[in-house]
């Protein structure tokens, strides 16, 4: 089913070969329906919609919580702004995070790279050209050491990119310190299936061990470090790949509901885990789809955790969220645009009534933001706060007959997705492939869109820009990172190896004798285990090779429980 | 090494339809070391896959040396890399020395992704065939493989 030019209705035409490029037209109304083709009137009137307030919507505070969280939103409490940081070594994040500060940031959001973020190691020896790319190496202790050198976590939240390694490294890095764990703040994304959908396949994690640690560390934080908050689940990489809205709630409420089941069998009950959940969303550029969901998400989320599950604590039933603006939907072409889509989309945010927004900066398509880019995303946010006065009322867009046809309209389609994938199991539909076919049709779907002119993005396929200058590109002294690999490598040689040895032998009986893993791995990470380490022997305890490049063998004894030292190399 | 074959829902032609005047183009797609942002790789495999060429879907979390070997085993005519983490240049030019050392040298390369304009000069002096950029779009993509379909017909 390729699509030819001949099928574009309209006046598009191959302006330059490569692709089908729409004529500039001035302003002309491109389609009807919404991002994600839920067709619309062109005007909806008090017909359109029906229902209790009470019932329905509630006020904001109240449940089911549609119009928001909090009874006095933002009047009580602003957003957090937080953009993310994350380059380099722990050294260069750190100088990145006190940057913002100064530019009035207040929230801090670290991205670790793509290596130790799916734990390996930095001085793995097919990966050391990726360090510090596109986040911040963070693979031991010792990084956190750095990182939050001089910042209380007790008193400054920190926000992690970073699935299960991250949070017994915390805990670790806290007891290291002498911080109380009953005072810990901080939160991290413990979900890593979606690594598993996001293209991470399952060379990584298989889904179930991926799942496995998911409630392993829930079950823990919300014991452990009651004030530590789960970002969970955590939907932007999802979205991202290929889903809409409605699947965004439906799925996300599968991964919920399927964790508050999992977690029960452990006897931890939903008003245990609820109330320190946060949803991680993204906020795409269909300004009234995304209040519309945020809307019809947070009146799920209440219904579910009370009529299903029983929740009788209100900080269970509403739903906090956490936003970062699409960076799919920005564009390379003409990249000041992009100021444009993201002031939008953070609007669409604040609309929705989320608690914390991380901005896309204007460069996001084409590398790590530069300083000045990122300056300007969070002027952005100043804007919105002081100058359009989008905070100044709460769910400025209930009562509007569109916005409450389409928060209903999606809710339904999330139900019926909800349903269907509950039914299917959801580690199942991670692993057989089912999730990414839905991924897949999206994505082409939306392609054949672009192609077809029936999704005009501007500069893509619309009003592009020749003769472009090429834009400037981040860059960064890659000498520290050397450094820091060297030393990085030098200093697992001066650990303790029988007590790191015996430390990751009970990590994997934990895993194999059904017991909670993190007090093991907080264990061995105080002992100055790695990422790669632990995520090597995970992977061993539940049959899959210790590296997944298949170039490092373990160097563990796991059933004597030693280490070895440095891992050899499977000659190849 | 994994090698996945993609699984589409119906709705789309799964068929691959073979080339009348000879045998079917071979191009293994993948992605190298921690780049794992594939929705573009496999958006391209499966519009190559409506071209009638044969997919070796390759997938993400390779290194340079197992995809070379992958092109040796599977006989492929044509490799195609996506990439979006800074350090291209770098992986591309291990990457092609690591298809000379078992043979594969002549195999052309195409790569697309978030290439910068100015680092393209670098990736065709390293003996790179084709990059495709952000600039660039699915009909380059599709008359360069095109290309290469015809050359396979006409050499069988």
């Amino acid at each position: 089913m390729s699509v030819s030019s001949e099928r574009v209705q309209g006046a598009a035409a191959e302006a330059s070969p490569g692709k089908t490029i729409i004529p500039p037209v001035s302003l002309r109304l491109s389609r009807t329906a919404t991002w994600s083709n839920i067709e619309t009137k062109p005007v909806y009137t008090p017909g359109d919609i029906d229902g209790d307030y009470d019932q329905k919507l509630g006020n904001p505070g109240e449940y089911p919580f549609t119009r928001g969280a909090f009874p006095g939103m933002y009047r009580t409490r602003m957003w957090t702004l937080r953009n993310i940081v994350g380059y380099g070594t722990a050294a260069d994040t750190r100088r990145g995070i006190d940057m913002a500060r100064k530019a009035g940031q207040a929230g801090f959001n670290v991205v670790p790279d793509c290596v130790s973020g799916v734990g390996t190691d930095p001085d793995h020896p097919v990966m050391q050209a990726e360090v510090g790319l596109d986040g911040c190496s963070i693979a031991c202790v010792d990084d956190l050491d750095v990182l939050l050198d001089g910042i209380d976590p007790t008193e400054t939240d920190v926000a992690w990119h970073y699935t299960y390694n991250l949070y017994p490294m915390a805990v670790a890095h806290a007891r290291r310190h002498g911080y109380d764990l009953a005072k810990l703040q901080g939160s991290h994304q413990p979900d890593h299936l979606k690594y598993n959908l996001d293209g991470g396949g399952d060379k990584f994690m298989s889904p179930a061990l991926s799942h496995r640690m998911a409630i392993d560390v829930i079950e823990y934080a919300v014991r452990h470090t009651p004030k530590w908050a789960l970002g969970y689940p955590q939907m932007y990489n999802i979205r991202e790949r290929g889903i809409t809205p409605a699947t965004e709630i439906g799925l996300g409420l599968t991964i919920a509901a399927t964790t508050f089941q999992d977690l029960a069998e452990r006897g931890v009950s939903v008003d245990e885990v609820a109330p320190s959940l946060a949803w991680v969303s993204a906020v795409d550029i269909d300004v009234f789809e995304e209040v519309a969901k945020f809307r019809a998400l947070r009146r799920m989320w209440a219904r579910m955790v009370k009529e299903r599950f029983g929740g009788q604590d209100p900080r269970g039933m509403r739903l906090r969220i956490a936003v970062h603006t699409s960076g799919r939907s920005l564009v390379y072409q003409q990249p000041l645009n992009n100021l444009t889509r993201t002031a939008l989309e953070t609007f669409a945010a604040i609309a929705g009534g989320v608690q914390s927004v991380e901005a896309c900066t204007y460069d996001e398509p084409v590398g790590i933001p530069t300083h000045e880019a990122r300056e300007l995303s969070v002027r952005q946010q100043l804007i919105l706060a002081h100058e359009v006065g989008a905070a100044r009322t709460a769910d400025p867009f209930g009562g509007s007959y569109y916005v409450e046809w389409l928060t209903d309209k999606i809710e339904a389609e999330a139900t019926a997705i909800q349903a269907d994938l509950e039914r299917r199991g959801l580690v199942k539909s991670v692993a057989d492939g089912y999730l990414e076919s839905i991924m897949d049709e999206y994505n082409l779907r939306r392609e054949e869109e672009i192609q077809a002119g029936e999704r005009i993005i501007i500069g893509l396929n619309s009003f592009v820009p020749e003769n472009e200058p090429e834009p400037r590109r981040f860059t960064f002294d890659a000498a520290p990172v050397r450094d820091y690999i060297k030393e990085f490598t030098a200093k697992k040689q001066r650990r303790d190896p029988v007590r790191l040895g015996a430390a990751m032998k009970a990590v994997v009986d934990a895993l194999h004798g059904g017991s909670n893993t993190q007090p093991a791995m907080i264990e061995a990470f105080s002992l100055g285990a790695t990422v790669g380490e632990m995520s090597g022997i995970l992977r061993l305890g539940s049959g899959m090779p210790y590296d997944p490049y298949l170039v490092l063998e373990s160097p563990f004894d796991l059933e004597r429980g030693r280490y070895l030292g440095e891992p050899s190399q499977i000659d190849g | 090494m994994q090698l996945g074959m993609l699984n589409f829902h119906s709705g789309y032609n799964e068929e691959a339809s073979v080339s009348e005047t000879g045998r079917p183009l071979r191009c293994a797609l993948g992605m190298l070391a921690s780049d794992k942002h594939n929705k573009g790789l496999r958006v391209i495999a499966h519009l190559l896959r409506d071209e009638g060429v044969e997919v070796i879907y390759l997938g993400e979390y390779n290194t340079a040396r197992t995809i070379a070997q992958a092109v040796v085993d599977e006989d492929a005519d044509l490799l195609g890399i996506s990439a979006f983490t800074g350090n291209y240049v770098a992986k591309l030019e291990e990457l092609m020395s690591e298809l000379r050392k078992v043979g594969a040298g002549d195999v052309p390369v195409m790569l697309g992704g978030l290439i910068h304009a100015d680092d393209e000069p670098t990736l065709r002096a390293a003996g790179v065939d084709a990059v495709f950029g952000p600039r660039t779009g699915r009909h380059d993509v599709l008359d360069y493989v095109r290309q290469k379909q015809a050359e396979v017909a006409g050499a069988a």
